[in-house]
């Protein structure tokens, strides 16, 4: 009982904070630790979340820092806009970008970043990331407060997504809450992990609508251009995009195709560019950075997308705030994701999406089409990053005033979640890790960790020493850190 | 003049001894506690038990008289290039920085660095071993570019106080700091329209 009682001593300084200032939630403000093993330098979708998310938090007055591992030589402590603090990690990279999951190995120092930063929300990315669900292991184990947000939608039959599958349960019948980016996402996150829907939001992307504004004069106007935007693999439906390239190319001769992206399936779309001679009107652009995609996205009339499973596309929504026309198939949770009147939806088929293109093109030669200026009024207003920020902000809140399971808790849990093996299995390690845990305090106890200076949120030193450095001259006793 | 007690980041303490030679001039010494008796005592213990059990098992002599050299050139080693007794930061408004340390066995090493060369005195955030820690640094600049760092020198490398002793150290850095430039500027603005 003494031991459990150290054990959770971090737990017992927020949930005081937060009797102290429950008569005003919207005062309440949070010590948010975002962990994902995807963040700048790479890029990618879960990336920029992470990255607008946090800012619009630190807008709202939290203070946010980002644990990652290493890039390269890219590691230690680096600071972006705003204060925004990010922990490079020293972690291995397993595969894909993606750390090795020992359970143990990250413990030292995940638990060197929450106790520095005195974090009471752990907020885990991506299902793919090994640190993230590392991390809500050890959050959970030193007691605090732990919210997901699953990115992607998985399937259920092949042996991969059946192990994902279970960890994932494991892993998440214990986290306070979890966030989805669509209503499809949230119940194949429900399904996949056996969880109760009312702990599951849906919040969804943003995208920033300044990046992407429509710009008709790039366009050329005596021809009519489809732009595909998307990672040249098998997931994205680049079969079905080698399928309609050659039907619609045959029909309509001033029809070209914009495609950028870089992949296994490049190879595909070379074959058939080869095979029908149309170099011409078939560009292949490769890898494109994040700050090309709207030089790419203005010069086209269509935007093409081909996915054969989407949680939520956030290139759709680029599309049309550049003043696209959307075409796209209908799966996963696309069709929520922009209002009918502007996207066109067609089943997962050559012969589908063929049809729906055809509409289309038939609509821009007749004209009667929304001119660029007004879908992109119309997008502005959907998908903004405040709004995803005010939205997290409630779970953060909800999450705040549930009690954190006690190790006893947590192991029924376990144990009655997660099936009799891998419950057995994984109420083991989480008594291991709680042992770890309580070396680790008595190796270096917590006292002995200096507490960091806040670079945002309600004590942020960050303003004051910017206007500390201008008076420097003036007076040299005021600059000082801290 | 005052000596202050911190501790360094194990929990050790570790005592901090600043002088004011002058307004442009001061001293400031962190001392490591000394080596222990005990720390000794386990370590030598440790490998001649070691060794006694190898010797039972070959009954071989040679490896009880190379513990004994092991334990005596590691503990010469040791006290010679590992352990420190006193780190000194000394800082002199118009010439300098000078470092020095002192070692157990008496030895002592000591840089100097330019005050052209110096940009400025930082404290940092490192991951070190199993956390993350604060040190204080020295931003060492090209004096042909003087935007530009070219290294960091860290300083009390081997004491590694926490946080409250070095924003101490800090503080009373950045007073002479700040002083030297102001007083450069003055002589510039002195000489310019004598010049001109």
């Amino acid at each position: 009982m003494g031991h459990k009682r150290r054990g959770h001593t971090l737990k017992t300084s927020p949930s005081v904070d937060t009797q102290r200032q429950s008569g005003d939630e919207r005062s309440l403000k949070h010590r948010i630790c975002m962990v994902s093993d995807f963040f700048y330098p790479n890029m990618g979708g879960v990336e920029s979340h992470i990255y607008q998310l946090s800012q619009c938090l630190i807008e709202k007055g939290h203070k946010v820092v980002i644990a990652t591992h290493s890039y390269g030589d890219r590691r230690g402590i680096r600071y972006l806009t705003n204060g925004l603090k990010v922990y490079y990690l020293p972690l291995k990279v397993m595969y894909n970008q993606s750390t090795a999951t020992t359970c143990f190995h990250s413990m030292p120092l995940l638990r060197c970043v929450f106790v520095r930063e005195r974090i009471t929300i752990v907020h885990a990315h991506s299902s793919f990331s090994a640190m993230g669900h590392d991390a809500l292991f050890h959050a959970k184990t030193m007691g605090l407060n732990t919210v997901f947000t699953d990115h992607s939608l998985f399937g259920f039959a092949d042996l991969s997504s059946v192990l994902t599958n279970k960890l994932l349960t494991v892993s998440l019948c214990d986290t306070n809450h979890i966030v989805c980016v669509s209503y499809t996402s949230k119940e194949n996150t429900v399904l996949r992990a056996a969880l109760d829907p009312e702990i599951v939001s849906v919040i969804p992307n943003a995208v920033d609508p300044t990046d992407f504004t429509p710009d008709p004069r790039c366009r050329d106007n005596s021809k009519i251009t489809i732009v595909v935007v998307s990672r040249l693999v098998y997931r994205k439906g680049i079969d079905l995009l080698s399928g309609i390239i050659p039907e619609l190319c045959g029909k309509h001769p001033d029809l070209c195709f914009l495609i950028g992206g870089e992949g296994p399936k490049r190879i595909v779309l070379e074959e058939v560019r080869e095979k029908y001679q149309l170099h011409d009107r078939v560009r292949l652009l490769g890898a494109l950075d994040h700050k090309d995609v709207r030089d790419v996205l203005v010069q086209g009339h269509i935007f093409l997308n081909t996915s054969l499973t989407e949680a939520f596309c956030m290139a759709i929504v680029e599309g049309a705030s550049c003043g696209l026309q959307v075409v796209s198939t209908r799966v996963g949770g696309i069709p929520e994701v922009l209002p009918s009147e502007l996207m066109t939806l067609c089943e997962p088929t050559v012969r589908s999406i063929c049809d729906g293109l055809e509409t289309v093109i038939a609509g821009i030669r007749s004209g009667n089409v929304a001119s660029p200026a007004a879908i992109h009024r119309k997008v502005q207003t959907l998908y903004t990053w405040r709004n995803v920020a005010e939205r997290t902000e409630k779970v953060y809140i909800r999450v705040c005033k549930e009690p954190v399971l006690s190790l006893s808790d947590r192991l029924h849990r376990l144990q009655n979640h997660c099936g009799a093996v891998a419950g057995c299995i994984f109420s083991f390690l989480a008594v291991l890790d709680f042992l770890f845990l309580l070396f680790l305090q008595w190796l270096r106890p917590d006292h002995l960790i200096d507490v960091a200076v806040d670079a945002s949120g309600p004590h942020s030193r960050l303003g004051q020493s910017f206007s500390k450095k201008k008076s420097k001259m003036a007076n040299p006793t005021l600059s000082s850190v801290s | 003049m005052a000596e202050e007690e911190f501790t360094d980041i194990n929990g050790n303490s570790i005592s901090l001894d600043c002088q004011t030679h002058s307004a442009f001039c001061r001293e400031f010494t962190v001392n490591s506690p000394k080596l222990s008796l005990r720390k000794v005592m386990v370590y030598t213990c440790f490998i001649w038990i070691f060794a006694y059990t190898i010797f039972y098992f070959t009954e071989n002599t040679a490896f009880l008289s190379s513990a004994i050299i092991v334990t005596l050139i590691g503990m010469m080693g040791y006290i010679h290039f590992v352990k420190v007794d006193r780190e000194t930061l000394l800082i002199i408004g118009s010439l300098g920085v000078q470092l020095s340390s002192a070692y157990a066995s008496g030895r002592q090493s000591t840089t100097f660095i330019e005050m052209n060369k110096l940009k400025d005195i930082v404290i940092n955030e490192a991951v070190y071993m199993h956390s993350i820690i604060y040190y204080m640094c020295i931003l060492i600049k090209d004096p042909a570019d003087p935007d530009k760092v070219t290294s960091l020198v860290p300083l009390f490398q081997n004491s590694k106080p926490r946080l409250n002793c070095l924003v101490h150290v800090y503080r009373s850095c950045q007073e002479i700091l700040a002083q030297t430039r102001l007083s450069m500027k003055q002589d510039k603005d002195w000489k310019t329209p004598e010049e001109t």
